[in-house]
């Protein structure tokens, strides 16, 4: 059974730069928005059933090349022996195409977020609503980083002793001024914003009012003092009272510490983790099966 | 008089805090100090696991972060090139994460790179040394593609050669010449700020040894892949980076180096101990102050909280 | 470039390229004083040149490559032999059209579509990656409880020892490790029932554990919240780096 990984050049693939290939991909995109246009006439009772099996198929892929034996020590040659080695074979071909489907299909669909995103600005802006003057801003920005960006890569695939550092042009340091002057500082500063906030709150909300309270505080303050130099000062004064006997060694703040993230953390974080495995995989199975109830189709 | 010192040590301005807060952490950069904190285990075992690596190897790298997360990552991601480069390691980079994370970390490299050209040694170059394999939005699906056919996963992916200046096939390049599969790779390194650690040992588990560099948040939960012997490295946030380059300036388990009670391997210094110490140690004692900071501020809220608790109770 | 250019770029471009940032930084720390128009400019022009930059690294990282090149083949070079091109991957655009039918009132259940073969594909991953995750962890919780030598309540000190000795000391579970171990498999049971919501738990003992696993949770919330508390200082410690030092010492100073 053939699919779209063979080496061989077969029914699927084209000899590049060819009015072969050329046709093939032009006949699929048509085909695929005949497809398109065949669904937006589909009528409404269908559509769940559509929506579900598309779901269930695809997720039947990886149950199957989860649980189908898989073939060992397969050399490029290997040709498949039995039925149960067609379908094997079939299935390790096609992983790499359909995590490629996958990958192109989550690009497409994040650029949905950046076409959202433009076209509320833009709409504010034709519109002139209120402060549409941050939106003019937002828009010049995007149109300038895209030129510069695009314009960049191209140039660097084209001359190489660009990325080497000689010979830049105005598109050169206009991308790398809005990415890494700009963009990444801009990124880091947002992110770090919240420190001030986390300290004002515990300032203000890590109160000891409950045993709960407590214990949490108490843990928090363990971790934080085993990130900080008294560590090493305390330790050094325990081993120097210790001296040889191994049980007063045991009250170096290290050694608490590390028992107390071996012995109560790691459990304690080990019981929130399968709670919410036990959700994953029982969510994992509601949406493989389509059993969520999203909103109406 | 109880109640009134309480309520007013509870209700300091913000502003305050705040200005306090930016003063403790940007006068202890200008003045380096230095602070010694013993190595957590699981940066001790990554060290040792990386310097028992033979030379020439590759490693699989997934750098997953942007600047976003730089105070933490970035200093991870310094100190395992440096590493790399002095070892003569080689490196396939790829992310799953941010389609930033691809051009941030040719950056850093090309950073870590004009300081070695400065210094005097050779720098880690792209194509010999070191290829980057692009963004893949997918993080699930491309990491059971690696773990299934990792040619196939990284396949048409080009780069130039800076011998012809021509775009080549990356499995032409010395760094991927000899990998056909996930197992030929010495170790998964997995730089990140996101749930690619999990969706990694999901997908690469019991493929080829695998490493997570995680932010400080992601430490306490990523604590359960190293205790169950999942991972055989872990660094967590600046303090991880600190470790690695402590290890990187000392050694582990040898003369004159730290000493590890838990990790019985040993891993000599680097060989070429110029600019190793870096962002690791240069932010980690302006955090000393900052969680000092942290601690009094909590102690004195809770100071207030009980005396104003006393003071209502006394009328 | 005009040579002027070059040169005027060549000395200057370095504080420039820094000195936007510390615009930036700047804008955006003054909301911490109170909403201004200045961070609102600064906020829209990250997002601008944020969704920018993230068009653009979707094309060049990963379709460029991943779909582009592999639908249309690359012709033979003197370095590499042709790359037949995959015609069928041509399909992936009709199917990510069919995400923007979300933006249609009449028709937004085709968008579902694109959505339904992601989550599908993620769903049918969750067996395999579920085992991987957490089969080793649940093996890890395995411990012995129970001692197996009362010779010493610790574990002897291995120093000075010979193989067998310290490999006779490692193969015994002493009532130190057994207590410990205890310790660690009650928290987690602890943990566990707290989230049994299944059935109503009456009996003294099962509150009491209930109890005891909410006590547990708080300790790994407050590692959680250390931990948290660790990075949010080190992303401020890295800002204050870059105005402080990389801008204002190395920059405007031109201090090393």
């Amino acid at each position: 059974m053939e699919f779209l990984a063979q080496t061989d050049p077969g029914f699927w693939f084209g000899q590049p730069e060819t009015m072969d290939l050329r046709i093939k991909v032009i006949g699929c995109l048509v085909f695929g928005f005949v497809l398109l246009a065949v669904l937006l006439n589909v009528p409404s009772r269908w559509r769940k059933y559509i929506v579900g099996a598309i779901t269930f198929f695809a997720g039947l892929f990886w149950i199957l090349q989860f649980f189908w034996p898989q073939p060992l020590h397969r050399s490029p040659t290997d040709l498949p022996a039995n039925p149960k080695e067609v379908v094997s074979f079939w299935l390790d071909d096609a992983v790499p195409v359909v995590s490629d489907f996958t990958s192109i299909l989550t690009a497409m669909l994040t650029l949905l977020g950046i076409f959202s995103l433009l076209r509320v600005h833009l709409g504010r802006l034709f519109k002139m609503q209120k402060d549409w003057a941050f939106s003019l801003v937002l828009a010049i920005a995007f149109v300038c980083q895209a030129t510069f960006s695009l314009w960049d890569y191209y140039d660097r695939k084209a001359n190489p002793q660009i990325t080497a550092g000689h010979g830049w042009h105005i598109q050169n340091y206009m991308s790398d001024l809005l990415f890494d002057g700009m963009v990444q500082q801009f990124e880091a500063a947002m992110f770090s914003m919240i420190a001030f906030y986390i300290l004002s709150a515990a300032y203000r909300a890590f109160r000891v009012r409950s045993p709960e309270a407590s214990v949490l505080l108490g843990a928090a303050l363990i971790v934080m003092l085993s990130y900080m130099g008294v560590v090493t000062q305390w330790d050094g004064f325990v081993k120097s009272m210790a001296g040889s006997n191994q049980f007063l060694l045991n009250f170096q703040l290290s050694v608490i510490r590390s028992w107390i993230k071996d012995f109560v953390q790691t459990p304690s974080i080990m019981g929130i983790e399968f709670g919410i495995g036990i959700g994953t995989i029982s969510m994992g199975l509601r949406l493989w099966l389509s059993l969520e109830k999203t909103g109406n189709i | 008089m109880a109640k009134i010192i309480g309520d007013k040590l509870q209700s300091l301005p913000k502003y305050w805090l705040f200005a306090i807060l930016f003063l403790v952490t940007s006068i202890p950069l200008f003045h380096p100090l230095s602070v010694p904190t013993p190595p957590d285990d699981g940066s001790a075992d990554l060290y040792a696991h990386l310097m028992q690596v033979p030379a020439g190897s590759t490693i699989l790298l997934a750098s997953d972060w942007t600047n976003s997360t730089r105070g933490d990552s970035k200093g991870q991601f310094v100190a395992i090139i440096k590493i790399l480069a002095d070892r003569k390691l080689k490196a396939a980079i790829y992310s799953t994460a941010d389609a930033q994370a691809p051009r941030v970390a040719r950056d850093t490299i090309a950073e870590i790179n004009a300081v070695r050209v400065k210094n005097g040694q050779p720098p880690y170059s792209q194509w010999n040394d070191w290829v980057s394999l692009g963004f893949y939005p997918s993080a699930e699906g491309q990491l059971s593609s690696i773990a299934t056919d990792l040619r196939k996963a990284f396949a048409s992916k080009t780069e130039q050669n800076p011998a012809t200046g021509e775009q080549q096939d990356v499995f032409e390049s010395p760094v991927l010449q000899k990998i056909y599969k996930l197992s030929d790779c010495a170790l998964s390194f997995t730089i990140t700020a996101s749930k690619t650690s999990d969706l990694t040992v999901e997908r690469l588990l019991h493929k080829t040894p695998l490493v997570l560099m995680v932010t400080g948040v992601m430490g306490p939960q990523t604590q359960n892949y190293y205790y169950s012997g999942q991972i055989v490295g872990l660094a967590i946030g600046v303090k991880g980076a600190y470790d690695l380059e402590t290890l990187m300036a000392k050694g582990l388990n040898v003369p004159g180096g730290i000493v590890s009670t838990k990790i019985p391997a040993s891993a000599p210094p680097l060989s070429n101990q110029t600019d190793v110490q870096s962002i690791g140690t240069l932010f980690y004692p302006p955090l000393q102050f900052a969680l000092w900071l942290l601690i009094i501020m909590v102690v004195i809220g809770n100071v207030g909280m009980a005396l104003s608790k006393m003071g209502a109770q006394s009328k | 470039m005009n040579p002027g250019m070059q040169d005027f770029l060549n000395a200057w471009y370095p504080l420039i390229k820094l000195s936007a940032g510390v615009f930036g930084t700047v804008g955006l720390y003054s909301v911490l004083y109170k909403e201004n128009k200045f961070y609102r400019f600064v906020e829209h022009l990250y997002l601008g040149l944020a969704g920018g930059y993230s068009m653009i690294a979707l094309w060049t990282e990963t379709l460029d490559d991943t779909w582009y090149s592999k639908m249309v083949g690359k012709a033979a070079t003197h370095a590499d032999a042709a790359v037949p091109g995959m015609w069928a991957y041509a399909i992936l655009l009709p199917i990510g059209a069919m995400g923007y039918f979300v933006f249609s009132k009449k028709h937004n259940w085709i968008a579902k579509i694109p959505i339904g073969i992601i989550l599908g594909l993620y769903a049918g991953q969750q067996v395999q990656a579920w085992w991987n995750h957490y089969g080793p962890q649940i093996n890890k919780c395995m411990q012995p409880i129970f001692p197996t030598t009362l010779a010493s309540f610790t574990v002897p000190s291995k120093v000075g020892l010979s193989p067998a000795q310290v490999t006779a000391i490692n193969q015994n579970i002493y009532p130190s490790q057994a207590l410990s171990n205890l310790i660690f498999v009650a928290t987690i049971l602890c943990v566990l029932s707290y989230f049994l919501f299944s059935f109503e738990l009456k009996s003294k003992f099962f509150k009491g554990m209930t109890r005891t696993g909410r006590l547990a949770l708080m300790i790994g919330f407050g590692a959680i919240f250390g931990s948290t508390v660790l990075m949010r200082f080190t992303l401020l410690i890295d800002r204050m780096y870059f105005i402080c030092i990389e801008w204002f010492k190395q920059g405007i100073l031109h201090m090393r």
